[in-house]
């Protein structure tokens, strides 16, 4: 049995029925930023954690939930709407969804669970939560205006085939674009 | 009907194949694609992943080279056309973020109008061209073959975005099946490839990929037919490497649509095209290629 008790709390035990994050015994309450959900719902793309109702469609839905229980939906959801803000931003489970959107498809209250993750990689990358892959495509992007980059012997076959030329004519607006939204700090901090 | 060919990064890079199968084909069923000058990369999963803002003035100023253009565009991708898909669609009903991005492109000169629209290849080949010109197109039906389509996550999902646009969700289905080959149904069909973990999550991406290649050997089907390069990377590629890692083989052949499309119609693979699929084809396409 989980125990929730607090000032700031009803203390009704509604959540220990549906609550299975195991570290909530081990976390005080007083490390809980209760603020977490707020500055979730504040981003562009955080605004469907308002909605969840722990329903768990989108875990059941889930492929990667299949795989791993390290990566839980409904609970990442719980975790964020109670405040878990250095048990989510800063681990790996902002990196585990593949966003293929299944479950903005199932979820019951349009509540987008795969756009609220887009929200949290953004605010773990603030924090300097971001996988080597990310980095690279990221620096890739700022360097050359694409994120993937043919090899000489793609550029040579495409030069026989007489295929249109790969160009970065894109890439001084491209940069000035990175440099506007300050993204261009992001990437040389990696 | 003329769009604006939206090619991306993957495509040019890794898989020339595909963009000169689609070169090739879809002139003969009257689409023009005229390239886009300029074009940046499309703001795919990792870069929505790192910054918003960024995300949405990256794709506005692809959208804004279109209407330059004046034409629609048309992508391979199906992250491509995630991205500005979705960012059309928000910037066309959201005046707040909409001035939010133009104040972004004003630095390069520039501002999103919101006058174009945005195409897959299987829009374009259903919609505009249709099913029936298609089946007219081929003149060697690939008949016998047994094949799983994987239409691929952003195709299809979020399925809110694509009932709007009045889709439905068969077009891959009755496209492959007037190339003359049976599109076989298969469980987690609309299953991810596992492709977006591929450099984030190597092991958890391979497993995806690798349900997904356990349901379409369940089905019996004999290759797999894909229209993203993402899924066309982590099913065939993908094969390989769970080979390494979990010493299965499943050798089953990995086709794009309009490979199949061209055979279908008469017109021969070229030699590297062939071995461009690390699958040998040569097995279910024998008599053809």
């Amino acid at each position: 049995m989980k125990s929730v008790k607090s000032k700031n709390i009803l203390g009704c035990l509604t959540c220990p029925l549906f609550c299975t994050v195991e570290k909530l015994e081990s976390v005080a309450l007083n490390e809980l930023d209760l603020g977490f959900m707020g500055e979730v719902a504040n981003t562009p793309r955080g605004k469907g954690i308002l909605l969840c109702i722990q329903c768990g469609r989108c875990s059941s839905g889930c492929p990667i939930a299949r795989l791993t229980s390290e990566h839980n939906p409904r609970r990442l959801m719980e975790m964020i709407t109670l405040g878990f803000k250095n048990e989510v931003l800063p681990t790996q489970l902002p990196w585990y969804c593949l966003s293929c959107f299944t479950c903005l498809d199932r979820c019951p209250q349009g509540g987008d669970v795969g756009e609220v993750m887009f929200a949290i990689r953004n605010l773990a990358v603030r924090l300097g939560n971001m996988p080597a892959g990310v980095a690279a495509q990221a620096k890739s992007l700022y360097e050359t205006s694409r994120v993937i980059n043919p090899v000489r012997t793609a550029l040579d076959r495409r030069e026989s085939l007489g295929l249109s030329k790969i160009t970065t004519d894109g890439l001084e607006e491209v940069q000035k674009i990175l440099k506007r939204t300050g993204m261009d700090k992001m990437v040389k901090k990696e | 009907m003329k769009y604006a060919f939206f090619l991306g990064c993957l495509i040019p890079a890794r898989e020339l194949s595909y963009e000169v199968s689609v070169r090739k084909v879809l002139p003969e069923l009257g689409i023009e694609l005229v390239d886009m000058k300029g074009a940046n990369c499309c703001a795919p999963f990792s870069i929505q992943s790192v910054d918003h803002a960024s995300w949405m003035a990256l794709a506005a100023r692809n959208l804004c080279l279109a209407e330059e253009m004046g034409l629609d565009i048309m992508t391979l991708c199906n992250d491509c056309y995630e991205s500005l898909l979705m960012v059309n669609n928000i910037l066309k009903r959201n005046q707040e973020l909409r001035d939010k991005v133009n104040q972004i492109l004003s630095e390069v000169g520039k501002e999103f109008k919101g006058r174009v629209d945005v195409k897959n290849l299987v829009d374009v080949l259903y919609g505009d061209v249709g099913v029936g010109k298609v089946k007219s197109a081929v003149k060697e039906p690939i008949n016998g073959l047994k094949v799983g389509a994987q239409p691929g996550c952003h195709l299809t999902k979020p399925k809110r975005i694509h009932f709007e646009l009045l889709r439905g969700f068969n077009e891959l289905d009755e496209l492959v099946q007037a190339t003359g080959a049976e599109s076989v149904p298969y469980e987690r069909k609309e299953m991810c490839c596992g492709g977006p973990l591929r450099d984030i999550n190597d092991d958890l991406a391979r497993q995806v990929s690798r349900q997904k290649l356990m349901a379409l050997k369940d089905a019996e089907v004999q290759g797999v037919v894909t229209v993203c390069p993402f899924c066309f990377l982590q099913l065939d590629l993908g094969q390989l490497e769970i080979k390494r890692h979990f010493n299965e083989e499943y050798n089953l052949p990995v086709i794009h649509f309009i490979e199949l499309l061209r055979l279908g119609m008469g017109m021969k693979l070229e030699d590297w095209e062939v071995k461009a699929h690390r699958i040998p084809i040569t097995g279910i396409l024998k008599d053809r290629l």
